[in-house]
């Protein structure tokens, strides 16, 4: 997951305060507030008095609250005026595949043959593929720099109460930091076969799928995605300040203030096989990183039989030891 | 700082119509009119000053007339149980939908606290009770007791999207009554938006607004500490905010404003309606009479039971 940060062109706009990008539309920016940078008209040294005029009929137009816009109530025209900009998210990257739908399919031969003692003795011959395809689901990776405060209760220093309460501040550093915006993937797969992503080996459009890919869209608008990392960042700095900060072994109640800087999203297209395989007449479902087949995640049949053997033999046992406690009395 | 600030009165702009060449007489506070002959608006661009700068932003107006004096009249109706009744039955008259000019302040909030956090923890103590037979019996109970533990410490973040009244007008508290505007909805400020409505110039220094703006954050972040403080409970939480980086650009938000006149002898009330949610805010007047009767009607209740519990144990 390395991808050196592109050096800003000397045309993107930056924030003075945080020193975030702000991106096209930004009227302020996103992370402090801050009003973006604007070429204001030269200071006025006289009043001025005018009359805005519509361009077809040369009435004087009013802004009218029904089309949030300046109509002309005459003809009615409406004046084009600058839309708040929030567009819906694009991707910028596609990473490809390295993983080839061969390599898929007996990638999943063999993780069927290693699912633990409790798995059908014929689950690899018997499981049948009924689909393979290969996917490009979509996430934002953000770098930033976080100055987080924080306060917990941990048993560090507790009393008669198990807990204690603890402060402190401490700078954390996000490096190419995977917030999933795919509706496809479930938290649990993204979290198995996100760490396989290179994102040294980005490219404009997607390449290295054989067959025809779904390729997902982000399916939120600018505003929307914000608020997703911004919640991710909170999440990821709480638990990684418990992880490093805070003393003791237990926690609770861990709170973040977070004052970030330099905060870079880009988005990103990655790629993952999503196969369904049949076993007797169920359907299970298996997501294969798109860049490292040894990162498979899905679920698969137990077999019933095996589980009630050792429920019985657990049983027996259990018995046969209290029958050995009360002969013993 | 002050002395840019305008008098509406003495310091009137005397202007043209552009449209028909009426001469126009326009308030010092204002930024826009109508002219009364042939209705065309005009918009006046002032040079800026430090206490009367040029508008950054703007939220426009959603609601339009109708919808906010339906909003009215359902908030005058449904207002306090006692709110004078002549109140209830009066008929908001319309003054003006204004762009009210207000300050949207953002700033780096540093602060310190102290605070003593409780930490609960239960204990088994025995007691000593009677039992149904009027026996004393010894027994236990799971009791849970609180330890206090002092927490100081540093907490930092960024205050954003503090809005305060830059209207003498309008206060500050006023303004709250009917905020939040959505402020994603912000656009940059254009001559075309205020087209047609009246606009506001500032009538308050931009020196008293930054000091409403510090104390409201100030305000904000002690509520975030009360979120921030960890164990069971905590109290004496005590706190200084440094604010730095400050940010303070002038918004011109929408606003309908009504006068509800319920008596010939008092003032009457002014209210609000946000222009871009609706939301109303204004005084309801209080009703000495309702308030007295309900003090009486209270003080019987419980005169006529305690002569009924008194009559019960004779």
């Amino acid at each position: 997951m390395n991808d050196p940060v592109s050096t800003p062109s000397v045309e993107t706009p930056w924030c003075s305060r945080c020193e975030s990008p702000l991106e096209p539309g930004d009227l302020r920016c996103a992370i402090c507030g801050q009003a973006a940078p604007y070429d204001q008209q030269a200071d006025r040294k006289n009043v001025a008095v005018k009359i805005l005029r519509c361009n077809g009929c040369g009435a004087a137009i009013a802004y009218d609250p029904k089309l949030q816009a300046p109509s002309c109530s005459f003809c009615g025209d409406v004046v084009t005026v600058e839309s708040v900009e929030d567009p819906m998210e694009q991707t910028d990257h596609y990473l490809p595949f390295t993983v080839t739908a061969d390599e898929a399919r007996a990638a999943l031969r063999g993780w069927l043959g290693s699912r633990g003692w409790f798995r059908p003795s014929d689950l690899s011959s018997r499981a049948q593929l009924t689909q393979l395809k290969p996917l490009w689901w979509v996430a934002w990776v953000f770098d930033a720099d976080a100055f987080v405060s924080w306060t917990a209760d941990s048993n560090h220093g507790a009393g008669r109460s198990a807990w204690a309460p603890q402060s402190g501040q401490n700078n954390l550093q996000f490096d190419d930091i995977l917030v999933s915006a795919s509706r496809g993937l479930t938290a649990r797969e993204v979290a198995a076969i996100g760490p396989g992503m290179n994102l040294a080996t980005k490219l404009d459009r997607p390449s290295g799928a054989e067959e025809r890919a779904t390729i997902e869209q982000f399916d939120v608008q600018r505003s929307q995605a914000r608020q997703h990392v911004a919640a991710a960042i909170n999440t990821i700095a709480a638990q990684q300040v418990q992880n490093q900060f805070i003393p003791g072994t237990r926690f609770r109640k861990v709170n973040v203030a977070i004052v970030l800087q330099r905060l870079v999203t880009r988005r990103f297209s990655l790629p993952a096989y999503v196969l369904a395989y049949r076993y007797k007449n169920d359907l299970y479902r298996v997501v294969i990183c798109g860049q490292n087949k040894r990162l498979i995640i899905g679920n698969s049949p137990k077999s019933l039989i095996k589980m009630l053997a050792v429920a019985c033999i657990v049983i027996v046992i259990g018995l046969v030891f209290l029958a050995a406690i009360a002969a013993g009395r | 700082m002050a002395s840019d600030i305008a008098d509406p009165v003495t310091d009137q702009l005397e202007i043209s119509c552009q449209s028909c060449g009426a001469k126009l007489v326009l308030d010092a506070n204002l930024r826009s009119t109508l002219c009364p002959y042939c209705a065309s608006p005009s918009i006046v661009t002032r040079p800026p000053s430090p206490n009367r700068p040029s508008p950054a932003f703007l939220v426009g107006f959603v609601v339009d007339h109708e919808h906010a004096t339906d909003a009215v009249k359902r908030w005058v109706a449904g207002s306090h149980l006692f709110a004078r009744s002549d109140f209830k039955a009066a008929v908001p008259e319309l003054t003006r939908g204004v762009y009210l000019p207000a300050y949207l302040y953002g700033a780096v909030a540093n602060t310190s606290y102290s605070a003593s956090i409780g930490e609960n923890y239960t204990e088994t103590e025995t007691y000593t009770t009677t039992d149904s037979k009027g026996k004393l019996v010894t027994r236990t109970r799971t009791v849970t007791k609180t330890e206090w533990r002092s927490l100081y410490g540093d907490h930092c973040c960024y205050v954003m999207d503090v809005v305060v009244s830059a209207s003498r007008g309008v206060t500050n508290a006023a303004l709250e009554a009917v905020e939040p505007f959505d402020l994603r909805a912000l656009r940059r400020y254009a001559d075309s938006f205020i087209a047609g409505w009246l606009a506001e110039e500032p009538s308050r220094s931009k020196q008293d607004c930054f000091q409403l703006a510090h104390d409201e954050s100030v305000a904000k972040v002690g509520r975030m500490l009360e979120q921030f403080m960890p164990g069971d409970s905590h109290s004496n939480l005590q706190f200084q905010t440094n604010l730095s980086h400050e940010v303070i650009d002038l918004v011109l938000l929408p606003i309908w404003t009504y006068a509800v006149r319920y008596a010939p002898d008092r003032p009457p009330i002014q209210i609000l309606v946000n222009g871009q949610t609706g939301r109303v805010g204004g005084k309801v007047p209080i009703s000495a009479t309702k308030v007295t009767l309900a003090v009486v009607a209270v003080l019987l209740i419980i005169g006529v039971i305690l002569v009924l519990v008194m009559a019960a144990q004779r």
